[in-house]
């Protein structure tokens, strides 16, 4: 009893009471945001903050679909560069101010500005005159925006860009109040200064601890949860400990060694759910012999994705055997031509593929296969070089820190490596990768004239179908060279309190509070 | 004694200099920079964000004006939490590093104490046996195994503390405890031999003669000539337990300095971390002082050398 004394006197004069309200929700978030002001943010856990501080023209539904937010509805130029968005006419700022079509433009500007240091600002480069702004050789009045009136904005874009509605959920499209931030300068975001137009409220942010948002009162629907914290969780082991102790309501990811136990103890609050990501490996093209396609060919077919996802990682990933992942909406991936074919046939043919390029005993193929630290990465790059030992390759495993990683792949410094992308909702995010104008996130810097051609024409096409129609023919093209090797794509292990109601699973794995309601709000534990 | 406390603050400051320096250098010799997130930069945005930062300037530029800007107490903006100055961020993640250490510290020497004196009044009974075995075990357990285990049990299990988070006083037990253990077990060790070797001590057989009681013995004359050593272990132990609370602010999700030291070491967030090496630095340094000054003030020979 004296030690708890001692203890209470030497910190409640440093901590702040603990306080704990009934319609309060606590959400583990990954990690720290490291801004909230949307145009400089970088990070997906920023994202998850944002999109209940703030609301862009269109805006997520509670299962992840694209739906009317700030623009109640919109029309589109029939060469597809002209957007006119249609505000709803009740917008306002949290602070009561009115929102209107200029605040967008103020707000696209700004994120173009090369002052503002927006790091996604490629984000919404389809915007005329955009990149030329941010390289700073334009004044940021060219940019394609403009107000016709305080409800109706403008976008000219670059070229057709149907993802545009998509783009715009993403926090570089949504409105910054300039009135706040023409008196604050920086220190906008500051939770006294705080001003913004989503469901909520920035309140409270303790560094490395939490943020904590409250319900604006001039949004335009009422959400049922007053308040939420979102808490930095250091460690997937630590967010399991607090969910099991009643701290969190919500958690983002578990240790994966406990998925067995949870299913069995609490199935009612494990949410599992496909993510929209490609893991894959990468090949260097520029290195030989990797530059020989009978190489990446043999390599590709004695890997085997279903033994990752079910033998080797056995956390709910889905194997993939196209460089699109399986649940893009109005998108059927084109499969590598080897997926239909038994294993032994493979083998035997990717021997054959090694012989004729001149692999043999005397000349064996060993790779180094480069993979970001993590104990599933480790385990996947492990048992590829098993893979391929069958078929007489010798790899050595090389892993480095998720950063330097890759750092190194956009530099081209690696032969063959595991790499990652967690995309939007439609092909052309993934098949981008993989044109040859698109620089050094192209990792291999793979090159091929009718693969270029035929993105080229499917990104001049407007017509959705049509278009999609040549990324298929553009994605079969780059499926039988062989540049990556699709292996899977990842999924969300989340824990959710079984009495939070409106939690939806959905692929994208957004989930706003304003959705979110407590019928029967658990007690302070 | 001026010559003898001018010569140690002068050593202080010097290696201050030096930590400062090097730390700078090692951080712009680390690969990749502040700026690699998940998502690629184009060239002329990541231009755009050298040129915020300053970072485009040459690094003895860079490494001047760090000098200019720390001397007037500005230990500049986080490159990595943007909303926040490194100064701020400090503001905010000492208090707690503080709470935990000092909280930590007076456990240690309370526990510590209490289980050296007991056993070494007693040398080579069962009770001191029984002691000193438990401690050993608390040595040989590192915190890294303990806390999560303390956590299983106690958070978990019991659900007495929460596992992890900052908001009260309670959130701080298990944190102070599981930084506490291995210093307890070598303040009881010392304590333990220092008590066993005053006991036999002549003024101590006197005191006991006199009739006074036992506890008077152990207050009066037996701590003053056992303490000594544990002075000397003080200093280091208090700069180990602020630096050592890197690993159990990170088990307990505590907000703390110790945090920012590992977030902004991955994330080449080279203000942040160099704020929270010149604070550690600080630290030790100051802590390591006070022991030089310590000594003087107790044994005149150090005086006397200078």
């Amino acid at each position: 009893m004296r030690f708890h004394y001692l203890l209470a006197l030497l910190l409640t004069v440093t901590m702040p009471p603990h306080a704990h309200a009934a319609a309060q929700l606590h959400i583990g978030n990954t990690g720290e945001p490291q801004t909230l002001d949307p145009h400089r943010y970088n990070l997906r856990l920023e994202e998850t903050l944002l999109n209940d501080l703030f609301m862009g023209l269109t805006t997520f539904s509670a299962r992840g679909e694209i739906v009317p937010g700030a623009a109640q509805s919109w029309d589109t130029s029939d060469d597809g560069l002209t957007w006119q968005f249609y505000l709803r006419p009740d917008l306002a700022w949290s602070d009561g101010a009115p929102l209107t079509a200029h605040d967008f433009v103020y707000a696209y500007r700004r994120l173009q500005a090369p002052e503002t240091a927006a790091s996604l600002a490629y984000f919404m480069y389809m915007l005329k005159n955009a990149a030329a702004i941010n390289r700073g050789e334009m004044p940021v009045t060219e940019l394609g925006v403009s107000a016709v009136d305080d409800h109706t904005l403008v976008l000219t874009l670059e070229r057709p860009y149907p993802y545009l509605l998509e783009r715009l959920l993403y926090p570089t499209a949504y409105p910054v109040p300039k009135h706040v931030i023409e008196r604050h300068g920086d220190a906008w975001v500051k939770p006294a200064n705080w001003v913004s137009n989503g469901a909520y409220t920035l309140t409270e942010w303790q560094p490395q601890a939490h943020v904590e948002f409250r319900v604006n009162p001039h949004f335009v629907s009422e959400p049922a949860i007053d308040t939420v914290r979102y808490h930095a969780v250091a460690t997937e082991q630590s967010a399991y400990n607090r969910y099991r102790s009643g701290e969190l309501h919500a958690i983002s990811a578990f240790p994966i060694g406990e998925l067995d136990k949870v299913r069995a103890g609490t199935p009612d609050a494990l949410r599992l759910s496909g993510l929209l990501s490609m893991m894959y490996l990468v090949f260097n093209t520029g290195h030989r012999p990797l530059d020989d396609v009978r190489v990446r060919e043999a390599l590709a077919l004695a890997i085997d994705q279903r033994v990752l996802t079910d033998k080797v990682l056995r956390s709910g990933y889905t194997p993939a055997f196209s460089f699109t992942p399986t649940l893009l909406d109005a998108y059927e991936g084109v499969p590598q031509p080897h997926t239909m074919t038994p294993m032994p046939e493979r083998l035997t043919k990717a021997r054959a593929l090694l012989q004729a390029a001149g692999i043999n005993a005397d000349n064996p193929l060993e790779l180094t296969l480069r993979h970001v630290t993590g104990s599933e990465q480790k385990k996947v790059n492990l048992a590829i070089t098993g893979m391929w030992r069958r078929i007489g390759v010798r790899t050595e495993l090389h892993q480095s820190e998720l950063r330097n990683h890759f750092g190194d792949l956009r530099q081209g410094d690696f032969e063959v490596a595991w790499a990652g992308w967690v995309g939007e909702n439609n092909a052309e995010h993934y098949l981008g990768l993989l044109q040859s104008e698109t620089g050094d996130v192209n990792y291999g810097r793979f090159s091929s004239a009718e693969y270029d051609a035929l993105m080229a024409e499917a990104q001049r096409t407007a017509d959705a179908n049509a278009r999609n129609a040549l990324l298929q023919e553009a994605e079969a093209v780059a499926a039988s060279l062989y540049p990556v090797v699709p292996l899977y794509s990842t999924a969300v292990r989340r824990l959710v309190h079984p009495d939070l109601q409106g939690w939806h699973d959905n692929p994208r794995d957004v989930h706003q509070v304003r959705y979110l309601s407590w019928p029967d709000p658990p007690q302070d534990p | 004694m001026t010559a003898y406390l001018g010569s140690r603050a002068l050593y202080t400051l010097l290696t201050f200099f030096v930590v400062v320096t090097v730390v700078f250098a090692l951080l712009r010799a680390a690969p990749g920079g502040p700026f690699d997130g998940e998502r690629r930069l184009p060239p002329e945005i990541e231009a755009n964000l050298q040129a915020a930062y300053g970072l485009d300037q040459p690094l003895t530029t860079q490494y001047l004006r760090y000098w200019g800007n720390l001397l007037t107490g500005d230990l500049g903006p986080s490159f990595k939490q943007k909303d926040f100055t490194v100064g701020e961020l400090i503001a905010a993640g000492l208090p707690i590093s503080l709470g935990l250490g000092l909280s930590a510290l007076v456990l240690a020497l309370m526990l510590g104490m209490g289980i050296g004196i007991t056993a070494g009044l007693r040398p080579g009974s069962n009770l001191d046996q029984g002691l000193m075995a438990v401690t050993n075990l608390n040595l040989a357990l590192p915190t890294i195994i303990a806390a999560p285990l303390m956590v299983l049990i106690f958070s978990v299990g019991l659900a007495w503390f929460p596992a992890g988070g900052s908001g009260s006083a309670r959130h701080f037990v298990l944190p102070a405890v599981a930084l506490a253990l291995p210093y307890v077990a070598a303040i009881a060790r010392l304590m333990r031999g220092s008590i066993a070797s005053a006991r036999l001590e002549p003024h101590v057989r006197t005191a006991r003669a006199k009739g006074l009681s036992e506890a008077r013995v152990v207050w009066r004359h037996m701590l003053p000539i056992a303490a000594t050593p544990l002075i000397s272990f003080l200093g280091p132990a208090a700069a180990g337990l602020l630096t050592g609370s890197v690993v159990v602010e990170q088990i307990f999700d505590l907000p703390g300095i110790g945090r920012y030291f590992v977030q902004g070491a991955l994330n080449r967030d080279y203000t942040l971390v160099m704020g929270v090496v010149i604070v550690y630095a600080g630290a030790i340094l100051t802590f390591n002082l006070l022991v030089d000054l310590a000594y003087g003030a107790l044994d005149p020979r150090m005086r006397l050398r200078s």
